[in-house]
Order: C-alpha cells, then sequence, then structure tokens
C-alpha cells in the first residue's frame, strides 16, 4: 500500500522514467566496454506495462481514499454515538417503510404473475349494450370462441362463485359441508400451465354432459383427507353425487380467490336450458381466460374476437343489441385498478415521508457541520482541495445511510411480515406474495444511496460555499449564515411535505366518515341482524316446490326460536353481496328502446324480508303470504326506479317485465326504501324485488333479527333449526349486517389508516426539524438576546422574537404545502367519495394541526431564549 | 553443449535470480544484472530485453517496489526493492527449484 502512495508522490512522467533508465543501463555497459547492440521493442515493451502498472496504482489509490474515508466516517460515528443513533433510526424509517411499499407496488405493477409466459394470459369478456358493465358469457358463445379464434392457443372457461360458495360434500364423517369450487372447461389447468403435484389435470376426453371428475387443491387435500397418498381414484359424493379425485394442484396455484376444489362444466346439452339451477347454471358469469400464441398481440386478438363474436351475433340475429368483446390482460383483471392506483398512493406518500426523513437528517449534519467547521478548516489549511473534503463528507453521508439502509432493510421485513394481518380480506388478490426479495433488497440499495447523496449534499454545499479561513477562526461565535439558510428551508420544505400528507389523509378521513355514516336505507340495527348462506343442491331440490317448502319450514323453526323476532330470505345483503346482480327490465307501456335498456339490480326475497331488516314500504304493501306460485306475479321497486321510469304515473299497479324470466309481467305492488348495496352507491341505482314464493332460489341468504342481546348468541339455535329441516343443508358464512357494512368500507378504512399514520410520522418529523431549527437559531442568537435583555428587554419580549421566527417559517411551509395540495388533489380524486379534492375544510383543519403543532415544537426554543443569562454570555 | 543459450534456459528462472538478488538489498537495474553476471561467473548474462520487462511485471505484481535514488554517479536512476510479497514468492521459487534440480540431477546425473 505504501508503495503505490510513495511513488505517486514522487512519479516523473512514465516516458522520461523509461527513458532514464535504459539510457543509464546503456552507458553503464558502455563503460564496462561492452556494448551489446541495444534492443529497439524494449523501450515500447516498458512503455505498455508502465501503463497498466500506473492505471492500476490510480485504482488502488481511490480505492484507497475511498477506504480511508469510510474508516474515518466510522470513526466519526462513534464519536458522535447520539447522533448516529437518530440519524440511523430515522433513515431506517423512511427507508423501511418504503422498501416495505415498494414491496407491494412491485407485486401489483412491476412483476409478472406466477404463471409461465403470464404476458400472454388474456382474458375475454363481454359487455352489454348498456353503460351497464361486463354481461353473462354464454356457454354457447365460448364454444364458439374457442373453436374460431386463431390468435389465441387455447382458452378455458371457470365459473368463480363470489364468495366461497360451491357444492355440498357429505359421507365423510356424516356431517355436510360447503367445499370452496370452481367450475371450469377441461383446458383450464393448461392454458394457466398449471402442472398437477399428483394424478392429472383435466383432459378434453373428461368432457361430458355430466361429468363426474375433480381436482383437489393441495390445502384440501391435506386438511380434508390427512393428505392421502392413494387420494387419486377416490370417490367423493357432491351435491349427492358420487365423483372421482383425479389429481391434486399446488397450493401456489389460485385462480382469482381460492378454491378447494375444481370441477367440469357439464357440456350444453340440446334441451340446456339458460336458467338451470341446481348445477352452476349454463349462463353464469364466467371467466375466459385464454392464452395468445406467442407472439401475438393483445391488439390482434382484440380485433379477431370482435370480428368472431360479431359473425356469431349475426348468426344468431342479435344484430340489434351489439355487445362487445374485450380482451383485457388477465393481470389487470385480476389486480384490478383500486389496488393499482391505492400501491401508487401509498408510495408516493411514503415517498414524501422519506424526503422528511432525508431533510431531518440533513439538519442533523449541518447542525453537526457546525461543530465540526474547525476540523475541516484545519483539513482545509493542511493541503486538502475542497474536493477532496467534499468527497470525504459524501462518504460519509453514504456510510450512515448505508447503516440506515441496512437496518431499513430488516425493519421492512418485518412489516412484510407481519403486513397481511393488518390487509383486509380480498383487497390483496392471494397469489401475491409480498416479501423482502431480490427487486425489494435492490429498491433498498438504491434508495440508500439516492438518499445517502441527498442529504450529503447539505454539508458539502455549506463547506464549499463557506469560507474556510474565517470558519477558523471564529470560533463559533459568528455564523457565516449560510447553513442557517439552508437550514430553513429544508423546514420550510418539511413544513409543506407534512401539509400536503395531512391534507390527503384529511381527505380520507372524510370519505371513511362519510361511507360509514352512509344512511344504507334499511333501519333494524345492524348487530341485530345476522346472516348465513344456504345452498339447495342435489336431487333432492330439483322442484320449485321442494326449495319453497324448506324456505319456508326453517323460516317457522327459526321464527320459532325465543329471542328472534323476525326471519326471512334474501339474494341480495344491504351494503353487502348481490347474488343475481343486474338485469335488464322493460315497464310495459314505456317506448321500447332496443339499445338502451334498463339495469335493476333483481333481488328475490321472502314476504318477511321487509319487515326482518325494516326496509320502508313507502307506497303500496309489502309482499305476503297469499303472493303465491299460484297467485299472479308481482313486483316491488326501489324509490329511485319508481322516480326515473315511472315518473309522472303512480308505480303501484304498473307493469314491468323483467328479463330472464321469459314474457311474465308482474305487477307492480309496492314502492320499497332505497337500500343500498355499497356504501358509495349513487343515489338513483335502481332496484327491484321479486317475491321468492313466485321464484324459488335455491342458492340464498337466511336474514334473522333479534329483538336485543348478541345476535351471535343464537347462530348455534339456527343451525340446529335448519338441521331439523334438513340435515345435509349447512348455513355458511354467518355474518352480521355489521359485519357486512364494514367489509363494505374495508378499503377505503384501510387506505385512511395507513394515509393517516404516515401523516402521523410526518407531522412528528417535520417538528422535529423545527424544534431543531429553532433550537439551532437560538444558541446562534445567544449573544444578541443578552445584549437585548442587558438594554432592558423583556422575557416576553425575547419569546416573542422566537414565535415570531417560528411563524415565518410556519406560514412559508403551510402556504408551499397548501399549493402543493391543491395541485395534487387530483391525483386522490379516485379515492375520494362525497368530498372535493380541495375541500377547504380538510385544508383548514390541516393548518389547524400544523400550526398547533408548530407551536408546541416552539415552545421550548422559546423558553430557552427567554432564559438567557447575559452575565453569562458576556463572560465566555 | 555447444548452442547454450542462456537465456532461452533462463526463461523460467529469471525472476527467481532477481528476487535472489534483491533479497540482499536495493539495487537498480544495471547493478541487479551485473550481480547475476559476476556471481555466475558470466555464464548467465542478463540483457536489456530481458531485464527490464521482468521487472516491470514484478513491480506490477507487487513482488518488487521501485523508487528513485542516486547512483555511484550522482545520477538519478530508479532503485528495486524486495516486497513482503516478493520474499514469499522467493521462498517459493527456491523451493520449487530445489524440488526441479534435484529431479534432473537424478537423471542426467545418472551412473
Amino acid at each position: 500500500m505504501k508503495r503505490s502512495l510513495r511513488s505517486w508522490l514522487w512519479s516523473v512522467p512514465l516516458e522520461q522514467e523509461v527513458d532514464d533508465e535504459l539510457a543509464f543501463h546503456r552507458e553503464m555497459r558502455r563503460r564496462e566496454g561492452r556494448t551489446p547492440p541495444p534492443d529497439p521493442a524494449v523501450r515500447g515493451t516498458l512503455l505498455t506495462l508502465g501503463r497498466k502498472r500506473d492505471r492500476e496504482m490510480r485504482l488502488m489509490q481511490w480505492l484507497e481514499e475511498i477506504w480511508t474515508d469510510v474508516r474515518f466516517a466510522i470513526r466519526q460515528m462513534r464519536c458522535a454515538p447520539g447522533f448516529t443513533v437518530v440519524a440511523v433510526l430515522t433513515l431506517a424509517l423512511g427507508i423501511g417503510a418504503n422498501s416495505a411499499i415498494f414491496a407491494l407496488a412491485d407485486a401489483v405493477i412491476l412483476r409478472p404473475l406466477p404463471f409461465p409466459h403470464a404476458d400472454r394470459l388474456m382474458t375475454v369478456e363481454e359487455w352489454g349494450p348498456q353503460q351497464g358493465g361486463r354481461s353473462r358469457i354464454e356457454l354457447l358463445n365460448f364454444h364458439e370462441w374457442r373453436h374460431q379464434s386463431r390468435t389465441f392457443d387455447a382458452m378455458a372457461a371457470a365459473w368463480v362463485p363470489a364468495e366461497g360458495g360451491g357444492p355440498v360434500m357429505t359421507g365423510l364423517d356424516g356431517a355436510a359441508e360447503t367445499v370452496s369450487a370452481q367450475t371450469v372447461t377441461p383446458q383450464f389447468f393448461d392454458v394457466l400451465g398449471v402442472a398437477p403435484i399428483m394424478g392429472r389435470t383435466f383432459a378434453d376426453t373428461d368432457d361430458s354432459t355430466d361429468p363426474r371428475v375433480i381436482v383437489l387443491s393441495e390445502g384440501f387435500w391435506k386438511r380434508r383427507f390427512g393428505g392421502d397418498p392413494a387420494i387419486v381414484g377416490r370417490m367423493i359424493t357432491l351435491d349427492q353425487r358420487p365423483h372421482t379425485v383425479i389429481g391434486v394442484v399446488s397450493d401456489s396455484f389460485e385462480f382469482i380467490r381460492r378454491s378447494s376444489i375444481w370441477r367440469l362444466l357439464p357440456l350444453p346439452t340440446a334441451n340446456a336450458s339458460m336458467t338451470g339451477r341446481g348445477q352452476c347454471g349454463v349462463c353464469q358469469f364466467l371467466q375466459v381466460v385464454g392464452r395468445l400464441k406467442p407472439g401475438v398481440s393483445p391488439a390482434a386478438a382484440q380485433t379477431e374476437m370482435t370480428a368472431v363474436a360479431n359473425a356469431l351475433a349475426e348468426r344468431n340475429g342479435n344484430t340489434g343489441r351489439p355487445r362487445r368483446v374485450l380482451v383485457t390482460p388477465f393481470r389487470d383483471v385480476l389486480i384490478g385498478t383500486d389496488l393499482r392506483i391505492t400501491s401508487m398512493l401509498f408510495l408516493g406518500v411514503v415517498g414524501l415521508v422519506l424526503l422528511l426523513c432525508c431533510a431531518n437528517v440533513a439538519n442533523l449534519v449541518l447542525a453537526r457541520m457546525t461543530i465540526r467547521q474547525r476540523e475541516l478548516a484545519v483539513r482545509g489549511a493542511l493541503g486538502a482541495g475542497r474536493a477532496r473534503i467534499a468527497a470525504q463528507l459524501l462518504t460519509e453521508s453514504v456510510v450512515l445511510a448505508g447503516l440506515g439502509g441496512a437496518v431499513g432493510l430488516a425493519f421492512a421485513g418485518g412489516i412484510l411480515a407481519v403486513a397481511p394481518r393488518w390487509v383486509p380480506d380480498g383487497l390483496l388478490p392471494g397469489i401475491l406474495t409480498l416479501g423482502v426479495d431480490a427487486h425489494v433488497a435492490i429498491f433498498c440499495a438504491g434508495a440508500t444511496l439516492l438518499v445517502g447523496v441527498l442529504f450529503g449534499l447539505a454539508p458539502v454545499w455549506h463547506v464549499t460555499h463557506a469560507p474556510l479561513v474565517e470558519a477558523m477562526n471564529a470560533e463559533g461565535r459568528t455564523s457565516t449564515g449560510r447553513g442557517n439558510r439552508v437550514r430553513r428551508l429544508l423546514v420550510i420544505g418539511e413544513i409543506a411535505a407534512a401539509v400536503v400528507v395531512l391534507c390527503g389523509a384529511g381527505l380520507l378521513l372524510r370519505t371513511s366518515l362519510i361511507l360509514e355514516s352512509i344512511d344504507p336505507g334499511y333501519e333494524a340495527a345492524r348487530d341485530h341482524v345476522v346472516s348465513g348462506e344456504v345452498s339447495l343442491r342435489g336431487p333432492r331440490y330439483s322442484t320449485d316446490q321442494a326449495v319453497q317448502q324448506f324456505l319456508d319450514a326453517v323460516q317457522r323453526e327459526v321464527e320459532g326460536i325465543p329471542g328472534v323476532s323476525a326471519a326471512g330470505w334474501a339474494t341480495t345483503l344491504p351494503m353487502g353481496h348481490s347474488d343475481l346482480g343486474r338485469q335488464s327490465f322493460q315497464v310495459a307501456g314505456a317506448e321500447a328502446s332496443s339499445d338502451a335498456r334498463p339495469l335493476a339490480d333483481l333481488q328475490v326475497v321472502s314476504a318477511s324480508y321487509f319487515r326482518t331488516v325494516d326496509v320502508p314500504i313507502v307506497a303500496g304493501r309489502p309482499f305476503t303470504g297469499s303472493d303465491r306460485a299460484d297467485t299472479p306475479p308481482v313486483a316491488i321497486v326501489s324509490e329511485a326506479l319508481a322516480r326515473k321510469y315511472l315518473a309522472g304515473r303512480d308505480p303501484v299497479g304498473a307493469r314491468i317485465a323483467i328479463s330472464g324470466q321469459g314474457t311474465v309481467e308482474r305487477e307492480i305492488v309496492g314502492v320499497a326504501r332505497q337500500v343500498k348495496e355499497r356504501p358509495d352507491e349513487p343515489d338513483d341505482f335502481v332496484q327491484l324485488y321479486v317475491p321468492s314464493a313466485q321464484v324459488p332460489r335455491g342458492e340464498t341468504r337466511l336474514l334473522v333479527r333479534t329483538a336485543q342481546g348478541d345476535v351471535r348468541e343464537l347462530v348455534s339455535s339456527i343451525r340446529a333449526a335448519i338441521g331439523r329441516v334438513d340435515r345435509l343443508v349447512p348455513l355458511d358464512h354467518i355474518a352480521t349486517l355489521d359485519d357486512v357494512a364494514r367489509a363494505g368500507t374495508a378499503r377505503p378504512r384501510f387506505r385512511t389508516t395507513l394515509v393517516a399514520a404516515f401523516a402521523v410520522l410526518a407531522l412528528a418529523l417535520a417538528m422535529v426539524g423545527v424544534s431543531g431549527v429553532l433550537a439551532y437559531s437560538v444558541r446562534q442568537r445567544r449573544r444578541e438576546f443578552a445584549v437585548r435583555l442587558a438594554l432592558g428587554a423583556t422575557a416576553h419580549h425575547i419569546r416573542t422574537l422566537v414565535w415570531s421566527d417560528a411563524a415565518r417559517v410556519l406560514a412559508a411551509g403551510v402556504a408551499t404545502g397548501l399549493t402543493g395540495a391543491l395541485l395534487l388533489g387530483q391525483s386522490v380524486s379516485a379515492f375520494l367519495f362525497g368530498v372535493a379534492p380541495y375541500d377547504p375544510i380538510t385544508f383548514a383543519a390541516a393548518t389547524i394541526v400544523i400550526a398547533l403543532t408548530a407551536t408546541a415544537a416552539a415552545c421550548l426554543p422559546a423558553w430557552r431564549a427567554s432564559r438567557t443569562d447575559p452575565a453569562v454570555v458576556f463572560r465566555e | 553443449m555447444a548452442d547454450k543459450t542462456p537465456n532461452a534456459l533462463l526463461h523460467g528462472s529469471l525472476d527467481a535470480l532477481i528476487l535472489k538478488t534483491l533479497a540482499g538489498g536495493p539495487r537498480h537495474g544495471y547493478a541487479i544484472a551485473r550481480f547475476i553476471e559476476d556471481t555466475s561467473g558470466e555464464a548467465v548474462i542478463v540483457e536489456e530485453g530481458s531485464l527490464y520487462p521482468a521487472l516491470y511485471r514484478m513491480e506490477r505484481r507487487g513482488w518488487l517496489d521501485a523508487e528513485w535514488g542516486e547512483s555511484e554517479l550522482g545520477r538519478r536512476v530508479k532503485m528495486y526493492r524486495l516486497t513482503r510479497q516478493g520474499r514469499a514468492q522467493l521462498a517459493a521459487e527456491t523451493a520449487a527449484w530445489r524440488e526441479f534440480a534435484a529431479g534432473v540431477s537424478k537423471i542426467l546425473l545418472a551412473q
């Protein structure tokens, strides 16, 4: 090591070195009397070798300097353990939080889905002619698409029930249980590229009108069959029909949501009813997923599918109601816009928090610079160039940031380990896993380096602009003023960033509060009603009469339980799920327009439903026991439907036809108050009720209301009541209406909580900055304060000086922050409901919060300033 | 040994000879050549074409260290000295040579 330094210091140009050496050698030889012929090639060889040597030495020297700086930086940090710990923890907090949020953004936005060649996976959807949304895909249409498409390698359809609902498995230990199932076409696993861990997956030869083969998930196989190695070939009873297990697939596979078993969609029979019950109907909401041929663009597939669908519609004579076919990357469908923009929001907020951390550490470092000013001045005087000193200071910053980054990465790992418990169900598709991986580590390293350079620039700028000789003489009595200005600007920036985050949190909080307090439309107390799901399947319930008998019998049994005040059936939970979705309808006598048929949320409810959840009937009558299968068909409409489609006439007595139910016209017997299905549902969302006695549904929900007390305590009695009617029908997805409503607002609540937590953090960081910079400025103005006090100023006067100093910084910060919040407001508008992005109340509240905390932060420095003792200061 | 060509024979062992020479103390290039020639009784002649490239290579490898010094005639010359690494290399090469020479001797000098 010494070698390179010495040769460096005393070096002469390489050419002279070589020439001198050779000349000396030749002269000595001449003196000896022996003059061998000079070798002409040797000079060139030596120059080449020398150049290589010098290059290496420069590199060595550079590395050595860095190493020296690093060692020096570590020594410096050891000298100031308090400063180091605070700085490292601050940075670790910022970098750790950023890395954790990045892991989410990476999984959601950047990383491909865990399927082979996931970029070739597309979903194909059909959209109705109305703005209404996705429409049902008919299985027959799907088969046409599959056979006619040339851009897809393969295509599969799957029916994914909304919430785990599925067939009932019996016979294992006598008990009946609902098993979550997805019903798919045989190509399903091949399209997604999933290989079984045991047995096989479906093959084309399994296709039939009554398929009896199933594939199990690894978890279900282990949990329910104890990992039976001979599972393949075993018979399992589903919906009272025997099925054969043909294979098991790994738990790392998931399609949209978890499923325990996969079974086959029956091939449509010649007389397939379009509203089949019991089995999954042939016109359920099918998910169609296809694998593009290599090199085919989604746009090409879109063009082709549009042509295929149009030709199909023409052949079926459906030209009047064009449906659009949409080819979208599977990734977009699986992950969804909400999750994508949510992770962008988090990334933005946490980025601001990191900047705040940076600013605070920069402030700390600047404060230390004043202590080290003399040290640096001495270095300068001894011949260290400004570039050299700057390099050394930057190295110190990067080493500090490196420590912060290392701790931060561990912190991020900790966050990600516990995060799944806080994330609401259904926000994150189960197939996405969060953890510290190579991507996150690289991001963390990048952030660390950036942060090190960012806050490292402050002292570098300070030093390279401060006159060193002055600093050497200064003894800290006068300040150059420059460091102070940088620090003020940093604090103004910190306040501004905190204001932006506070405003964002405030807007989200108002949104959450509005959503939580929304009037759901029903009057029963939310925690007095419990709901559960039943699913009547199999030969026993193949007729409407059988279903109706079950529903009536259960209602009678449940209403007989002591404490139960009412019980009813419904296919839609208020503030929760809607099983039937939107159906188009037509008001009799209204002008029929072919391309914009209105849609309504269709609900099949028992007569007791309105009483059970207490939905007021504002006109006409509710359903009664006398609305039966053999009486005239009736319907009840919501206020919005009456307002929008029956304006100017008496809704009661009007007639309405609902699609999917033949040409039956129903008489409207009543108007029900609007009931919200989602908290952010628009007020004009139309709803339509039909009595379950006229359209019995085997898949429906039981609602039970208690007069008082905990409704959950009734669950076992309710189960027993159902058991008395049919031992083999389980009650699933038990939830009170309170649970249901809370689940509906879980996402906004989660967003609000997280952003609010960051806002509190930002506020705390900004206040540490304010307090620090004021304390520093008070220390520097001690002589001024002492003079003022000596000349008769009161302590109150001195405090006012500090307060007004704080007020100036605060005003500048708040003004900048509010401007920023106004500019950024639009970017959060997607998350807001019932509140404008420039909501004045929120902005005012954010200003008040920051002003109050800033005042608190200024208290200590102001008090210190007023306690300046002139006698002590002058003696210094 | 009519066409004895010492440089060809030496090709592999010049490094070792230079290291051994410098073990006695720092020397400039010419002095190294003279020392080897004198000590070998002029059996080994070291020319500039092989000496200096070898010195530069060994400096790069860190076996030698160079600095400017003054010659006996008062001229500025480059002095080479052995580094710790060079000393270790000398020991290794000496051991290797001893083994090699013993092996060759067993064959060439066999009765």
